[in-house]
């Protein structure tokens, strides 16, 4: 189930610990990158990088929440599962609170970390899919002419083609020729969907 | 003095007693020795004077021969067997001018002799001679007196046994002490052989020098013995100190003076001492050892992150094995390289746990040969679990030719480890990340010493007065024991503790051990 392109970010600083994870999650057929520190992955990071973050939550210099949080103010998408040692839950808890799916306490077994791996990828994977759909719908909501975006927001307000006609001054031909274009560009035959559409990207077209 | 005044027989000026069964003879000498500093008194026959002798204890006696009754010579007799008179110079008056009379006289005790009829000047002269010999006597036997009662009195009162032995070792004077220590009599002790009354088996008494105080006796060598067992007349036996000095007459050895005492108390009091002083030392490694157990404590956690490192390593290592083995073909190389990283790991996980039990081990196993730079590294990695928890870096630099130190190398570890985590600690609150400093060096007086600074906010100014004192601490949850401890197991390593405020801010504390001594 698991996309050929997603790849597993171990960030730890124990050489030993970070090696022996990098060894088992290759030998378990998954793609590895690994980071001594929280800083190299930071200036690693970019957009497109899809898959998951397996962080070591103490680490020297920055930790782990603080690369949480630098990577949540760059807008990251990666689900982040915190490793962490005996005692550290707290912490743990607090990292949750700030959108990390999950941790597990160290030493772990391979099964439940490898569960908590697949579950943070499918959701990556999931979140990805999803927001290409949306780009996708505001491209194409983008590509709409100022008239037929104009007839699109009257359509989605539930007016009817005649009552837009009279309201526009234009001929209730001239609306369902419009009406058939926003259809087409917007690639759907059912007003029922092109409202789902739209509503689910409201904030990010009338911005 | 007052009281004595008034005693008949004291006089400044020295009393001549005049005797002569003849008065015209009497008033002659009289007249002759009156106003010259004397007082007179005057007999006209033997009993008279014997009274009067005894009476006023004159100094000298001019004592006629021929008187009817009691003669002179019979009347000096008496004097001389009387000791209140004995001392009395007595010259002889006598018209005898013969050799017999003269020889007699002197064989009585007279001291000299005036013949008749005398002549004033001679009388005078004699008088005056005999006078002042008499009174220089009685001065000096005043003296001899009063320094016999001086030395008695301290023989008597003082607490230490005293022996005079003879040439041979016989016991020729013991003083009341010595007698009591002996549950003896002074008599008793008197001419018994100090070596065979005290010490019941010797080893052998045909070798001289192995006798005690023989040797003082025979050849003159001072001796000195403590906690030696010497036997009373009774059997029963003591320990005893003695000190055996010769008495020597110029070149001639008289003998010894041997003092001597019990120390039967004075044992008992030195090994309760010593018991009291093992206590305090017994008592002082528990509370390091207490101590230890609650630092431990305190990095539980720390140390928990230590071992979990390896073991989650290890249980990686272990899938990524069971895959390898299970795979076909086994790439053999990759299986062998995995298992050796699962060996260096689990050695990892020993290693820890061997630092953490060598630390909480008890007893501390006493003083050796300790090399410094090895301690301090060592000390390093065991406080290198606090230091990622601060997230401030430990330096530690060794001067080149720092000589070992002869300490206890768990204590020490736990001074240091103390000073450092105290030291990360004030460098922590104070929000810095500067690394903490050790150093060690070889100090002016000779000593290791060994410097721990911190980049903290600095001491408090009354700190000095008060922060090796128990309970003291500068701490908000300190308990103001671990300082406390620090200087009483630096100075049970015969070292010093201390610190010095930094210019730059921070503290440095020290301390010094002292260097171990050249191996043979």
């Amino acid at each position: 189930m698991s996309d050929t392109n997603q790849t597993v970010y171990v960030v730890e600083d124990d050489e030993a610990v970070r090696d022996s994870l990098a060894l088992m999650l290759r030998s378990a057929g998954l793609n590895v990158a690994t980071y001594s520190n929280a800083n190299a992955f930071l200036s690693a990071w970019n957009e497109d990088m899809s898959g998951c973050l397996v962080l070591d939550i103490r680490m020297p210099g920055m930790d782990g929440m603080e690369l949480q949080k630098a990577l949540n103010e760059q807008h990251s998408l990666l689900p982040i599962i915190f490793v962490t040692g005996h005692g550290d839950v707290p912490m743990a808890v607090e990292a949750m609170k700030h959108g990390a799916v999950d941790f597990i306490q160290k030493p772990y077994r391979e099964e439940e970390l490898l569960d908590k791996i697949q579950s943070a990828l499918k959701q990556d994977a999931e979140q990805r899919h999803s927001l290409q759909q949306k780009q996708d719908i505001v491209r194409r909501v983008q590509s709409l002419t100022p008239r037929e975006r104009e007839i699109m927001d009257r359509m989605i307000a539930g007016q009817a083609n005649k009552v837009i006609a009279i309201e526009l001054d234009i001929s209730q031909r001239t609306v369902e020729i419009h009406r058939s274009r926003v259809m087409h560009k917007m690639g759907t035959h059912s007003l029922a969907h092109l409202v789902r559409m739209v509503l689910s990207v409201k904030d990010l077209i009338d911005a | 003095m007052y009281l004595m005044t008034a005693d008949a027989s004291i006089h400044t000026e020295p009393t001549v007693l005049l005797v002569d069964d003849n008065a015209q003879n009497l008033k002659v000498l009289y007249e002759t020795l009156k106003d010259r500093g004397y007082r007179l008194l005057i007999a006209n026959d033997g009993e008279k004077a014997l009274a009067l002798a005894q009476r006023n204890r004159p100094e000298l006696i001019l004592l006629d021969i021929m008187m009817p009754g009691m003669d002179g010579f019979m009347v000096c007799r008496q004097l001389k067997a009387n000791p209140e008179t004995a001392d009395a110079a007595v010259v002889f008056l006598s018209a005898l001018d013969d050799v017999d009379a003269k020889v007699k006289g002197f064989a009585l005790g007279g001291v000299d002799y005036v013949a008749k009829p005398f002549q004033a000047q001679e009388v005078i002269a004699r008088v005056e001679t005999h006078v002042k010999v008499i009174q220089l006597e009685r001065q000096l036997q005043a003296r001899n007196r009063q320094l016999e009662n001086d030395q008695s009195r301290i023989l008597n009162a003082i607490s230490e046994g005293i022996y005079g032995l003879d040439s041979t070792g016989v016991i020729i004077f013991a003083n009341p002490s010595a007698a009591a220590m002996n549950h003896s009599t002074v008599e008793e002790l008197i001419g018994q052989n100090f070596c065979k009354l005290h010490f019941s088996s010797p080893c052998d008494w045909s070798d001289v020098s192995s006798l005690p105080v023989l040797a003082t006796c025979e050849q003159g060598v001072a001796e000195h013995q403590r906690n030696v067992m010497m036997r009373r007349p009774d059997g029963s036996l003591f320990p005893a100190e003695y000190r055996a000095t010769p008495k020597r007459d110029g070149h001639e050895i008289l003998g010894a003076v041997v003092v001597f005492r019990d120390i039967t108390a004075e044992l008992a009091r030195e090994s309760e001492l010593e018991a009291a002083r093992r206590l305090v030392q017994e008592q002082r490694e528990q509370m390091a050892h207490a101590s230890r157990l609650s630092t431990m404590g305190e990095m539980a956690a720390g140390f928990a992150h230590e071992v979990n490192q390896p073991l989650t390593a290890i249980t990686n290592y272990v899938r990524v094995a069971l895959r390898l083995a299970a795979a076909d073909p086994v790439d053999h190389a990759l299986l062998e390289e995995t298992l050796c990283k699962i060996e260096a790991q689990s050695h990892r996980a020993s290693e820890v746990i061997r630092r953490i039990r060598g630390f909480v081990r008890k007893p501390a196993s006493g003083k050796e040969f300790v090399g410094v730079r090895h301690l301090l590294e060592e000390t390093r990695e065991f406080a290198e679990v606090d230091a990622r928890n601060n997230d401030i870096a430990i330096d530690v630099a060794v001067d080149e030719h720092v000589p070992d130190v002869y300490a206890d190398p768990i204590q020490i570890q736990q001074v240091t480890l103390n000073l450092i985590r105290n030291a990360l600690e004030a460098t922590r609150s104070c929000g810095s990340t500067d690394a903490v400093d050790v150093r060690a060096r070889l100090d002016e007086k000779g000593m290791v010493r060994i410097a721990v600074r911190d980049h903290g906010c600095g001491l408090p100014p009354d700190a000095e007065e008060k922060l090796f004192l128990p309970f003291f601490s500068t701490k908000q949850d300190g308990m103001g024991i671990g300082l406390a401890l620090c200087r009483s197991l630096v100075q049970s390593q015969g070292g010093e503790i201390g610190f010095v405020r930094q210019e730059s801010g921070g503290t440095e504390f020290f301390f010094t051990l002292p260097v171990a001594p050249a191996e043979t």
